[in-house]
């Protein structure tokens, strides 16, 4: 692929990506595309966040617990595996579910209602394919997202407090008091503000590499996986801007 | 009226159209032949404007089409109705939502009507007994009657496009479908619906069709009546044609 050609992909994920966040306020209004992306991104992807989620908090847990434990000070447990969970952990991992789940979904979708003239379709009978397709895909992640996210940072705490309690032999009401400490405003507009870009982010890269895919099974195959792909270096980057810029802003210091 | 004026398509480096002209009344009845991948689906997307040529002018009606935006592009839509190969029916949607599309989306009826409107439309085309139907649950046939109904529906267009209606279909279902489209297109010229069949079955091309356009190596090659093309000394399309001349015996 030439220059022009990398030039002009990048213009058209630009537009998508802006007119996408506009199709929110223009009519008309697709609910029912919106409430059925919102049942296949939230209630699909719950299952999986809450499993991964526990697993990965019990993990953490018995890590942190071990480390901390020669030093005496297992007893911080808790408050350490609640920051991770809450800043970081939880919003970034959530986001890589759900880019592989809901993301891959999204792409295999729309390239093939590509392949398959069904977009043509609607762009010949005058509707836009932005606002019919990709808004209700974007406001669905806006809103399931941080919805999931604050879900699996619920149970990645409580998969941290049975391992600390039951494995690691600490005080469970230790363990919350330290989780109620760190709920403060600074980790919660952290750990909040991440799903919406990440979300933001997923939709668009999706949506826009499916509504791209040209050159049968093989094209959509390629489309899959470059959605995913794309989801995840872009979580990953953005997620480190985010914290930068966080730190800034919410007075953190290193 | 359509006229191509000088239009060439490149997908990277395989040249799809070079430099192709031609005019078409809507009301004429036009088969365009050629071989896999000789861009004649992609001709039917230029004329929608779903495509941009890389050079050349497309003149609907005498605008110049090239150079509208998506939302100017809508009137010059409005002209057309296409039908693509395997019907492209939304498979989220069953038989009724798929005729009602247009009429929801863009006419402020009510229910009652639209549901009145689609029945009729769909008694039309003998499928009202599949109303309910899911695209999946449709032989070949009836899916692209439904997308036939679909693009009918809440519009009253000059002409029609079908892309390989009845590839893939059995003689008989290919037959009807040949059947439909001439009846749709019955009537006398200007007034009648003409439409553009791309096809490379011949044998269904001369069912429907009185001009036939041979599109080879993004050229027409040939441009003619049925007499003009069994006639033709070009090896290539003779050889293309041969299944009429077998068909005809």
């Amino acid at each position: 692929m030439n220059i022009k050609q990398n030039i002009a992909r990048l213009q058209d994920f630009y537009l998508l990506s802006i007119r996408a966040p506009l199709g929110i306020f223009k009519r008309p209004f697709y609910f029912k595309e919106i409430f059925e992306q919102m049942d296949y991104a939230g209630t699909g992807s719950l299952f999986i966040v809450i499993l991964v989620s526990l697993f990965i908090g019990m993990a953490m847990s018995m890590q942190i617990s071990a480390e901390l434990a020669p030093m005496g000070l297992k007893m911080y447990t808790g408050k350490t595996v609640g920051i991770s969970i809450i800043r970081e952990i939880g919003p970034v991992l959530t986001a890589l579910i759900y880019a592989g789940r809901v993301g891959s979904g999204m792409a295999s979708e729309l390239g093939s209602m590509t392949l398959g003239h069904q977009v043509d379709i609607l762009r010949v009978h005058g509707v836009n394919p932005i606002n019919k397709l990709v808004t209700p895909r974007l406001i669905s992640s806006l809103v399931m997202l941080p919805a999931l996210t604050v879900v699996g940072d619920a149970v990645s705490l409580f998969g941290g407090y049975y391992v600390a309690v039951f494995v690691s032999n600490q005080s469970g009401s230790f363990y919350w008091s330290q989780i109620r400490d760190i709920m403060d405003m600074q980790n919660i507009v952290s750990g909040i503000v991440k799903p919406y870009v990440f979300g933001y982010l997923i939709a668009c890269i999706s949506c826009y590499v499916g509504l791209s895919t040209r050159g049968g099974a093989r094209g959509l195959r390629k489309a899959t996986t470059s959605a995913v792909v794309y989801s995840i270096i872009f979580v990953i980057i953005s997620d480190l801007v985010l914290t930068i810029i966080l730190f800034k802003l919410m007075g953190f210091s290193i | 009226m359509i006229e191509f004026d000088n239009v060439s398509l490149s997908f990277g480096k395989r040249i799809i159209l070079d430099k192709m002209s031609f005019r078409a009344e809507f009301y004429e009845k036009i088969a365009v032949l050629g071989g896999s991948g000789e861009g004649k689906t992609t001709l039917l997307k230029l004329i929608l404007g779903l495509l941009n040529p890389d050079s050349g002018r497309i003149l609907i009606d005498g605008r110049d089409i090239t150079v509208l935006s998506e939302s100017e592009m809508r009137e010059s839509r409005m002209k057309f109705s296409i039908v693509f190969q395997e019907g492209a029916l939304f498979d989220s949607m069953n038989v009724y939502e798929n005729v009602a599309f247009s009429l929801r989306e863009y006419s402020a009826l009510p229910e009652e009507e639209i549901e009145a409107q689609v029945r009729e439309l769909l008694a039309k085309l003998d499928l009202e007994h599949a109303i309910y139907h899911m695209p999946e649950e449709l032989s070949g046939g009836m899916q692209r009657r439904v997308a036939i109904a679909r693009s009918l529906s809440g519009c009253k267009p000059l002409m029609m496009l079908y892309d390989e209606a009845t590839t893939g279909l059995d003689p008989l279902t290919a037959d009807n479908i040949c059947q439909l489209i001439n009846e749709l297109a019955a009537g006398e010229s200007p007034q009648r619906l003409g439409f553009i069949i791309v096809t490379h079955k011949v044998t269904d091309a001369v069912k429907v069709a009185d001009r036939y356009m041979y599109l080879r190596q993004g050229k027409i090659a040939f441009d003619g009546d049925l007499s003009a093309l069994k006639l033709t000394a070009d090896p290539e399309l003779a050889k293309f044609v041969e299944e009429l001349h077998y068909c005809i015996s």
